[in-house]
This record gives C-alpha cells, sequence and structure tokens, in this order.
C-alpha cells in the first residue's frame, strides 16, 4: 500500500463532504447579499477559501502530536500577540481586534481559540489522574485560561472572550470534574454576573439592553436585531427564493455577508432551508465528537471536543442573535460568513480533526 | 509531573473521557434543538407576521388623490373647478436627518423649520403613510425642491387637484369649503375608508353635504424603496376615479346679481321658485375667502376668521336669524282671515297709537293712518290693524299657525348647519324666562317684533307657499333633489287671493310702503319689514342717522313676480339697514329684473306676461 492509498482510504470522506456543502452554501448566500452593492466581496471569499483549504491540508499532515510539543511556545505566543493587539492594535470603533501586517490584518483572539483547544487537550493529556478534578487541581488552569481571556476582554471582544471560557470550560468538563466542585462553581459564576455588569463598557450594556427590549432604540442598536428577525421570519416554510429576499437585496439588513448571513439563508430559502442547514451541521458536529470518541489518545479526542464546542458555541450563539434570542455580539456562522481569519481557523480546525481521525490507524 | 504511568489506569480513564464524548452530543443536540424551536415560532407560527413587517419595510404607498368633481349651476356652468396643484409630502419612516431637511425645507417655503419638524414627528404616528408637509406651493418652490430631491430622502413633490373657485366671492356660502381633515372625521370615516390625514374634506355647505359624490376614489402607487428610502420600482398602480360633478339649482347670473345687489353690506338674499322649492339664487354678505382653508392656517389667522364681528363664516341665508318684522304681518292676515276674525271689509281706526291698559303701542306713522281695512293695513303696513289682531287672535293661535306653515324648524334644504329660528309661546317663555305671558307681547308678535326670530330662507319658503296658491314647496339646491311638496296651507283660495291683494298694494297703491319700487316692465308684490333691534331707544332719537349702526333695525323686504303666476320670490334681508321699503326693496327689484334680463325675454314679453 503506498502512502497515498492510505491516506485516501482512512480519510473521512464524509466529514469533508459535508465542511464542502457548507463552504457551498456560504458562497451562495455571499453572492446574494453582495452582488448588488460589493460584488468583490465574494471574489474575495473565494480567495480565502483557497488559501484556507491549503491551511486545512497542512493542519492535516502534520502529526497532531506535534503540537503537544508546540502547546506551550503557541500559549506564549498567543498571549504576546493578544498584549501586542492591546498596543499596536487598529482601533476601530473603540475597539483594538486587529493587527495589520502590512499585506492582511489578522485577529489574534480568532487564533486563541484553537490555541486555547490545544493547550488545553495538552494539559489534559500531561495531567491524567484517575480521580475526578477537585478545586485544587483547577486553579492552574483556571489561571492558564484567564490570562487570554482577560486579554481578549480588554480588547474588547465580549463575543470571543466569552467563547474562549465556554470552550475551555466544556473541556474541562469533558476531563471531569468532582460534582460538588461543578455546584459550587456553578453558583458562583451566577453570584458574580451583578459585578461583571459593572465592568461591561456602555455600548456593551446598551447591546445587551437592547436585546432585552429591542424597541429601546429602533434605529440604533436594536436596528440590526429588528430587521434580521424580520428578515429571518418573513422567509416562512420555503423561503422567498433565491435572490429574491427583499430585506437582503434592499440591503435592510446590515453585515448581511458576515455576521447575519444567517438571515439571507432564513429569508430567500425558509425554514426548510435552515432546518437543511441545521441538518448539516448537527451531522458535521456529531461526526467530530465521533472521531474524538475513537481518536486513539486522550490528546486527540479532546481536541475534536474542544472543537466540536468551538463550532457548536459559534452556531448557536450566531443564529440566535439573527433570531433575537441572543444580544448582538460579533460571533461569525462558520463556513458560511464572509471573513479570511474566520475561514482559515474553520478550515485549520477541520485539518486538525481529520488528522486525529486519519492517525488512529497508525501507531 | 505527576504523569500516570500505570498503563491500565491510564486506559481506564482513556476508555471513560472518550466515553463522554456522548455528554457533549446530548449538550450539541439541545443548543439545536433550541434553535429548530425558534425557527419554527419565527418563520411558521409568526411568519405572516414578520412577512406583513417585510412588506412595510420594502413597499411605500402613495395615494393619488381623484380629480374633485365640479360644481355647477342649472344651465352647468362651472362655479368652483379643479386646477392642479403641487404638494409637498413626507414618507416619516424613510426621513434620516429629520433636523437637516426641515431646514432645507423652510429655506424654500419661508417658513419655520421647527413647525416642519413638528409636523414629520407628528407624522411618524404613521411612518409608512405619506403626508403633507406643504400645499399649493408655487412652480418655482416645487422646481428647486425638486432639484435637491436627492439630499432629502422621505421628501417627494406630488400633484393633486385643489379647488378652483372661478368666481371668488360667489355663492361663497352655498359652496362651501374644503379643510384638512380633522382627527374626529378622520376617526369617524374608520380605519378602512379612502381618507388619511391631511388630505382635504368638505366641510361646510355643498362641499360637505355632496363630499361623496364629488371625491371620487383614491387611485393608489404601491413602489419598492431599498434601506435608504430610494425609489427601486413601481409595484402596482391604481389609478383614481374622479369625482362625480354636482349640478346646483342656482343660476350663475342670478347669484351674480344677488351679490353685487347685497354689495358688501351685511344681509343675505335668497331667491327661489314658488313652485318648484328650487333656489335660483342665495348670496350672504360678508364672504370670505374659501381657499385660506386649503392649507393649515395659523393659530392667529384663524382666530380673525372666527372673532370676526362681523361673522364672515355664517351662511346668513339659512343661519341668519331676524326678528320678520311687518313680513309678519302676512302671516297674521292670512290667520285672522282664516278664523273669520276679519273679511276684507272689516275696518280699524288707526290714530297711531293703539292702547291696552295703561301701556300705549304706538304704530310706525305717528300721525295714524285713520280708518283702514286690510288691503291698506298691509299696503301701508298699518301697525295698529296688526295691534288690534294680536291681541284678539291671542299667542296660542298665533304661535300654532306659525309652527304651521313652518317657521321654528329647518326647512328641509339639503344644507347643514340651518337655524330652526324661534316662534314664542306661553309655554316656550315659562320654560324660558319662568315668567307669564303678557297681553302686549301678543299685541307686538303680530307686527312680527318680540321674540319671532326667522332665517331668510323660512321666510322664502313660507312665503312662497302663500304666493304659490298654498303649496308650500321644500326649498332645495342640489339639482339631484326631487322636487317636494311639504304640505297645503289650509287657506281658501279667496283668502289667498285677498293676501296677494294686499301684498300687490304694497308696491302698486300709492300709499305702498315699497311704491318706490313699482316698475314698468313687471308686476311685483311684497312686504317690507323692520326688525326692531333696540325697541324704545330709537324712537327716541329724531334722525335715523344718529343711531348708532348696531342698535339700527335689520330691513327686511320679500317680493315675487309676476303677482298672478309667481316665477321667481326674493328675499333680502339688511342687518342694520334701517327701514325695509328704502334699503332692501330695490335689491329685491334688481334681481327680479336680473331674473328676466337672464331669461333673455324682451320688454314686451315680460310686460305682457306680467299684465
Amino acid at each position: 500500500m503506498s502512502r497515498y492509498d492510505k491516506i485516501t482510504n482512512n480519510l473521512d470522506w464524509g466529514l469533508l463532504a459535508i465542511v464542502a456543502a457548507l463552504i457551498a452554501v456560504g458562497l451562495l448566500c455571499i453572492y446574494s447579499a453582495v452582488r448588488l452593492t460589493a460584488i468583490n466581496i465574494f471574489f474575495k471569499q473565494l480567495t480565502w477559501i483557497l488559501v484556507a483549504s491549503i491551511v486545512m491540508i497542512t493542519a492535516f499532515l502534520v502529526d497532531y502530536r506535534t503540537h503537544m510539543r508546540l502547546a506551550w511556545p503557541m500559549y506564549v505566543c498567543m498571549v504576546l500577540l493578544l498584549a501586542a493587539v492591546l498596543v499596536v492594535g487598529r482601533e476601530i470603533s473603540g475597539a483594538r481586534r486587529w493587527i495589520s501586517l502590512g499585506f492582511m490584518s489578522i485577529q489574534p483572539s480568532e487564533f486563541a481559540k484553537i490555541i486555547m483547544i490545544i493547550w488545553m487537550a495538552y494539559w489534559s493529556e500531561k495531567k491524567i489522574q484517575i480521580e475526578s478534578y477537585g478545586m485544587k487541581d483547577l486553579v492552574v488552569p483556571a489561571l492558564f485560561i484567564c490570562l487570554p481571556v482577560g486579554l481578549i476582554l480588554l480588547e474588547p471582544d465580549l463575543g470571543t472572550a466569552g467563547i474562549v471560557g465556554m470552550i475551555a470550560t466544556i473541556m474541562i468538563l469533558l476531563i471531569g470534574v468532582k460534582r460538588s466542585t461543578v455546584i459550587t462553581l456553578g453558583s458562583l459564576f451566577v453570584s458574580a454576573l451583578p459585578f461583571i455588569w459593572f465592568t461591561l463598557r456602555e455600548y456593551q450594556r446598551n447591546r445587551i439592553l437592547t436585546f432585552l427590549d429591542p424597541s429601546r432604540d429602533p434605529l440604533g442598536t436594536g436596528y440590526h436585531a429588528m430587521q434580521s428577525k424580520i428578515a429571518v421570519g418573513s422567509g416562512g416554510l420555503w423561503g422567498k427564493g433565491y435572490l429574491q429576499g427583499s430585506q437582503t437585496q434592499l440591503s435592510f439588513l446590515p453585515e448581511h455577508h458576515t455576521d447575519f448571513i444567517f438571515s439571507v439563508v432564513a429569508e430567500e430559502w425558509g425554514f426548510a432551508g435552515t432546518t437543511f442547514l441545521l441538518l448539516l451541521y448537527i451531522i458535521l458536529i456529531t461526526k467530530i465528537i465521533q472521531v474524538g470518541s475513537r481518536a486513539k489518545d486522550r490528546f486527540g479526542s479532546m481536541i475534536c471536543y474542544g472543537i466540536a464546542g468551538y463550532f457548536s458555541l459559534h452556531i448557536f450563539i450566531n443564529i440566535s442573535m439573527t433570531m433575537g434570542i441572543f444580544p448582538v455580539v460579533g460571533v461569525p456562522l462558520p463556513f458560511i460568513s464572509y471573513g479570511g481569519s474566520f475561514m482559515f481557523m474553520n478550515l485549520l480546525c477541520i485539518g486538525l480533526v481529520l488528522n486525529v481521525a486519519w492517525r488512529r490507524f497508525m501507531f | 509531573m505527576d504523569y500516570v504511568n500505570s498503563n491500565i489506569a491510564g486506559q481506564q480513564v482513556e476508555e471513560e473521557i472518550k466515553g463522554r464524548g456522548k455528554y457533549l452530543t446530548v449538550f450539541v443536540c439541545v443548543l439545536f434543538g433550541i434553535l429548530v424551536l425558534r425557527l419554527l415560532n419565527m418563520q411558521i407560527f409568526k411568519g405572516s407576521f414578520y412577512e406583513e413587517q417585510a412588506r412595510n419595510n420594502r413597499l411605500r404607498i402613495i395615494s393619488t388623490p381623484a380629480q374633485r368633481g365640479k360644481i355647477l349651476d342649472r344651465n352647468m356652468e362651472v362655479l368652483a373647478d379643479s386646477r392642479p396643484a403641487y404638494n409637498v409630502m413626507v414618507i416619516p419612516e424613510d426621513i434620516r436627518n429629520v433636523k437637516d431637511i426641515a431646514r432645507k425645507l423652510a429655506l424654500i417655503l419661508n417658513s419655520d423649520p421647527r413647525e416642519i419638524m413638528d409636523k414629520i414627528k407628528q407624522a411618524k404616528q404613521r411612518p409608512f403613510s405619506p403626508m403633507y408637509i406643504a400645499r399649493d406651493i408655487s412652480f418655482t418652490q416645487m422646481a428647486s425642491i425638486e432639484s435637491q430631491l436627492y439630499t432629502m430622502p422621505g421628501i417627494s413633490i406630488d400633484i393633486t387637484n385643489e379647488r378652483d373657485y372661478l368666481t371668488r366671492g360667489l355663492a361663497t356660502h352655498v359652496l362651501g369649503f374644503l379643510g384638512e381633515i380633522s382627527r374626529k372625521e378622520l376617526d369617524k370615516a374608520g380605519e378602512e375608508s379612502d381618507y388619511s390625514p391631511g388630505d382635504l374634506i368638505g366641510k361646510s355647505g355643498v362641499e360637505l353635504i355632496c363630499e361623496g359624490e364629488l371625491r371620487g376614489l383614491k387611485g393608489r402607487r404601491a413602489y419598492e424603496v431599498d434601506a435608504l428610502g430610494r425609489k427601486v420600482r413601481v409595484v402596482e398602480e391604481t389609478a383614481p376615479v374622479s369625482g362625480r360633478d354636482v349640478r346646483l339649482t342656482i343660476d350663475k347670473s342670478l347669484e351674480l346679481i344677488a351679490k353685487q345687489a347685497l354689495g358688501d353690506r351685511p344681509g343675505a338674499v335668497v331667491a327661489m321658485v314658488p313652485a318648484t322649492g328650487e333656489i335660483l339664487a342665495m348670496a350672504s354678505s360678508p364672504v370670505y375667502d374659501p381657499t385660506v382653508f386649503l392649507s393649515p392656517m395659523s393659530p392667529e389667522s384663524w382666530r380673525s376668521i372666527i372673532g370676526d364681528p362681523m361673522h364672515p363664516l355664517e351662511n346668513r341665508a339659512i343661519r341668519g336669524l331676524y326678528a320678520p318684522g311687518s313680513t309678519f304681518k302676512v302671516l297674521i292676515a292670512s290667520l285672522a282671515l282664516r278664523e273669520k276674525f276679519i273679511d276684507t271689509k272689516t275696518r280699524v281706526f288707526c290714530p297711531g297709537k293703539y292702547e291696552l291698559g295703561n301701556t300705549e303701542f304706538r304704530c310706525w306713522r305717528r300721525e295714524g293712518h285713520g280708518s283702514v281695512d286690510l288691503i291698506t293695513a298691509m299696503a301701508v303696513s298699518c301697525d295698529v290693524y296688526f295691534y288690534s289682531l294680536g291681541e284678539r287672535l291671542g299667542i296660542d293661535r298665533m304661535s300654532t299657525f306659525a309652527k304651521e306653515v313652518g317657521l321654528g324648524r329647518h326647512t328641509g334644504i339639503e344644507l347643514k348647519d340651518e337655524s330652526t329660528g324661534l316662534v314664542p309661546s306661553v309655554e316656550w317663555k315659562r320654560k324660558r324666562f319662568k315668567q307669564p305671558w303678557h297681553r302686549g307681547e301678543s299685541v307686538i308678535t303680530a307686527t312680527g317684533q318680540g321674540f319671532t326670530l326667522v332665517t331668510p330662507l323660512q321666510l322664502a319658503k313660507v312665503m312662497s307657499g302663500i304666493v304659490n296658491g298654498g303649496r308650500v314647496m321644500t326649498p332645495r339646491i342640489l339639482a339631484s333633489t326631487p322636487e317636494r311638496l311639504e304640505m297645503n296651507l289650509n287657506l281658501s283660495k279667496e283668502e289667498l287671493d285677498t293676501i296677494k291683494q294686499g301684498l300687490r298694494a304694497v308696491v302698486d297703491s300709492d300709499f305702498g310702503t315699497a311704491r318706490g319700487i313699482k316698475d314698468r316692465m313687471f308686476s311685483i308684490g311684497g312686504k317690507t319689514g323692520t326688525a326692531e333691534v333696540a325697541r324704545g331707544y330709537i324712537s327716541k332719537l329724531p334722525d335715523s342717522s344718529d343711531i348708532p349702526f348696531k342698535f339700527r333695525d335689520h330691513a327686511w323686504f320679500f317680493g315675487f313676480s309676476p303677482v298672478e303666476n309667481p316665477e321667481i320670490l326674493v328675499v333680502a334681508v339688511l342687518e342694520h339697514g334701517g327701514h325695509g321699503a328704502s334699503i332692501a326693496a330695490p335689491i329685491v327689484r334688481d334681481v327680479i329684473r336680473g331674473y328676466y334680463y337672464s331669461k333673455g325675454l324682451s320688454y314686451e314679453q315680460v310686460r305682457q306676461d306680467n299684465q
């Protein structure tokens, strides 16, 4: 058997097909959203997909166990970048999230998600113990989680910080934590919520208040949420037809090619289209979880679980946001939303999952 | 590093962790379940609600007003026409910068930016329905707004048909005026109606009563806009249906003669065809400018019209209330004949005054008329003759008769807001003043002074009935209203002939109070009247020109022609005009003369007809 045959035979083609389908849906929607206003965005996205595919292949080819050795260096790099963005980052509407590299801009917090997944997986591999974790065992990882989360909060980027925190929490829970510890920490978190409120910035509070009562400011913060809800709801069962959505085509939907791309799906393809999209997603995620549960080692399965959590949280928060059941935070929809860094990340994750899936046959 | 070396233990933990993947699956399924439920709710159960909202987002519906019907006279001559007008409209939803737009518009329209801002804010209650912010702007203003439209999303210019009163001041009160629909009228019309805020609606006169016919049906144009309020395409268009023309019984040329005869003196003229009830002319003075109500007016100019002591908005022909004065003697004479209190030979001696107990009632002619019979008493308008009739008949008979012939109630004309007038009675006085009726009051009632109040139209209707062989026709002003015989007066032909003789003597006899209007061409019958405004005060002053205007008497005259078979009856009243004979009678004569001229008959023909 040649090396090529081994790759093709054991590769998870189903997973790749689903990802391809999702990317295709995304391209169709972006085309619909920007064809009348900024068609170049569509071609840019095509380029990003090609480049990201190379990232995916690379992530697949390099043995994922290499990352175990790189976990610490990556962690340090991440912290440095997150710190750097606070100093040299471009300020856009009161937040510093992007570092300009001249030819392109990168969003370090986006990469923080995957690096945290790798670092957590590494840490769980190193810290194997028979008993579930108690309070004392969690102090060290908690500190290492809080450092990047805190830096992202300083940018500020509430959405990403929340996602990083939640992914880490999900991973720790999967590693195993004592029930009493879960209860104690849970109630501590809930009672801390009011204090978190006061650390939020004015616009963040406004977003949350407007989420609770969208009519509070129908032309300001609430405008996105309202127009998006109208787009989703007016899609009905079968949708208005591709390129026929009035909310999309007449630009009532703001940022319809990035964070609000789901509304385009919902408006033009209706309930049929949205449930189909959700079906694709759930197949993708269960497949990733399946890869995780069959992985050769703990590091591999934890990476897969982390990635499954990463996708699930993005999908849930993004779609909830477009349907008005979650505040408007800048969380894009995996494989569908326009954006280079995000597409890199998504395909990088897929590359890692394929990597884990493929290497379970190799000892 | 407490790396666990034990392979078995490690294996166990490994399996355990891998097995936890199913918890993750459950967690993810719960999240997706929430999403699906929410989608189901929004897209399936509430789909139509959001669809409506999306529709509102993208569709703007502009109604195109229908051309309002014309108002024509009996000969199809135009009294009120429609002409194009340019208006500034706003769709509040599409306005982005209220302040900026208000400032730009105010500069062009020469108005206050705050006022425009208030209007836009007010319109926000119905964000998707367009509303007028300025009407009937000049062509230059329209052109400069049109050229800047692209900088003012949400603002547009539309063309409507505005009323054009071709002959300003002619039949103003009959035609009435249009004004912007009020909240109350809008509520009354209902949500489903064709009306929207800012529409014009008939507020008085024919414009009000024929609103339904004149208005027509608005057309609509639905077009799609993008998020910036720019028009994308027209989706649907229905043409407006023009309003129907309304034809009146008014004769334009006679109306003009009546108006000119009246001049700018406060008063009213009504010309009526006794046999049919058709109103040929109805003029009221002073007049107002009906166009000022087309655009919203400032509170000051509104107050200046409402607070004008001359009440220019009132149609005095149907709203003005005056004591009938001596014209009332016609009714007293009819009643006395019917009740056999008198016949043509009955004579009364007039020494210039009439005594009742300790009270003395003066005849208008202080030196008295001597012995007079009924015909003479009517011709010279002898007060004493009628004082005596008043005392003998008593208030009950007089008041019953006045009500019987149609006083004290609406005449039945199509116009709204008619006054009912007042027919006093014992009962009425007890209720109104909590006082008993005095015999002296009966005496003065018989000469048309005292409490009785009539409108010019009421007088025209009753007198038409008397000169028309007792057939009282309901007055009408719309050509479409069928002729209606309201009642036959309970008077014999002989009685009516006697009255007519008396009325003719008023003009024809050498002593008649209106002998001055005697015409060689046609015959006129009629009766003068002087409604006392300030009783007693006047008689103390020797010369009427010394009396302040507001205390001067109202002057009445009604006349009809030809006497034998009347084709026209004209009532004229001049407020504070003094004596009816000298002031009001010539107006009636002029209108009757104008009537014959407008018929195109030659002098000889008219004369022959009147023999």
